[in-house]
């Protein structure tokens, strides 16, 4: 699920490179990112087959390493997501890796006012970026920004039409006192 | 040129047919008003005089309610599946509805450029407040390489992973 407000002009080479064989869907408006609360990509979501959340959002790599930008380390932790996502597959509703309530309710908090308005914000921003309005576009990113600094989407995807995405990446990486992607929480029976 | 082509020429192709609502995308003026809700997003060709005049506030016809929100008017308020919220009479006004009166009413936040006449919406409330109060997955229509839409409820019957990524 692509969240790219470019389309299939900015999405679909990288689609092809990968000869996806998997339903590939092109997010324009980040309408996933909003539904379920992602602030980066890439993120996965396990949905099982009543629609029930099983797992929400959380970083979805497939390998496991650490990355240094600016001195900084970023790990991902690919091989413990997809061996728990195997064995969900295999075993369903009896997988350890099943959230309890209680868990999910845990990792899952209301949107604070903020928050909220940061999403109605980006929306506009997104419009008038597809509308070709990119002033109206960059003053409203820059709002939904303000509003909700540590959503990684808000500031990427305008990066992508302005230019300098990765200089400013990585300006806001090192200065960035959370955890760029949050650690998996994979114990079983949480 | 028409709204549709329009939106391609300026890279927005992967907006599914079904995504805008086409009520006003084939007339050759723009919009009276353009409405960002959920993961769709609606043409307006009528709104409210107030709408052109008082910052913010955006007044509809009733019977585009449904196509934007859902919502239905009833006797007893306005209604979508088992919510009905009341409609207090100064919020309508002869065939049309302060939307944005009714989304404060909601606890739904609305972010408007007036001057462009773009009303964004967010999440909902009343509706129950997301994920965060309901593990049932929302079902967001996302639409594929090709346009068309696909409903994230059309998975139900198997596991579903969805994975988010981008090319920036």
């Amino acid at each position: 699920m692509a969240q790219d407000t470019g389309g299939e002009a900015a999405a679909g080479k990288w689609y092809d490179a990968a000869k996806a064989t998997f339903t590939t869907l092109v997010d324009t408006l980040h309408s996933v990112s909003s539904a379920f609360q992602l602030i980066n990509v890439p993120m996965g979501i396990w949905i099982d087959e009543d629609g029930r959340v099983v797992r929400p959002a959380e970083p979805a790599w497939t390998s496991t390493r650490t990355s240094v930008y600016g001195g900084k380390a970023l790990d991902t932790e690919g091989e413990e997501y997809v061996a728990a996502l195997r064995d969900w597959v295999t075993n369903g509703d009896r997988s350890p890796y099943v959230l309890s309530d209680e868990e999910f309710a845990r990792r899952v908090k209301p949107r604070s006012p903020a928050e909220m308005e940061a999403e109605a914000t980006f929306k506009l921003a997104v419009w008038f970026q597809q509308s070709g309005r990119p002033e109206l576009a960059a003053k409203y990113f820059e709002r939904a920004q303000t509003l909700n600094p540590d959503d990684w989407n808000y500031h990427r995807q305008e990066w992508s039409f302005t230019g300098d995405a990765d200089k400013k990446w990585l300006e806001k990486f090192k200065g960035f006192d959370k955890e760029y992607y949050p650690k998996l929480q994979l114990k079983k029976g949480g | 040129m028409q709204r549709r082509d329009f939106l391609k020429a300026v890279g927005a192709a992967s907006l599914a047919p079904g995504a805008i609502d086409d009520a006003a995308a084939d007339t050759a003026t723009s919009p009276a008003a353009t409405v960002l809700y959920d993961d769709h997003v609606v043409a307006l060709d009528h709104v409210g005089p107030d709408s052109k005049r008082a910052a913010g506030a955006l007044w509809i016809r009733k019977r585009d309610l449904p196509r934007v929100n859902g919502f239905a008017l009833k006797p007893q308020g306005a209604c979508r599946a088992d919510l009905c919220i009341p409609i207090p009479k100064e919020m309508v006004r002869g065939d049309y509805l302060n939307l944005t009166a009714f989304a404060k009413k909601a606890g739904q936040l609305v972010v408007a450029d007036a001057e462009a006449r773009v009303w964004s919406f967010g999440e909902m409330q009343a509706l129950g407040g997301g994920l965060s109060s309901s593990r049932m997955a929302p079902d967001v229509t996302v639409p594929d390489r090709l346009g068309r839409p696909v409903h994230l409820a059309g998975f139900r019957g198997k596991k579903a992973l969805v994975v988010t990524w981008a090319s920036w």
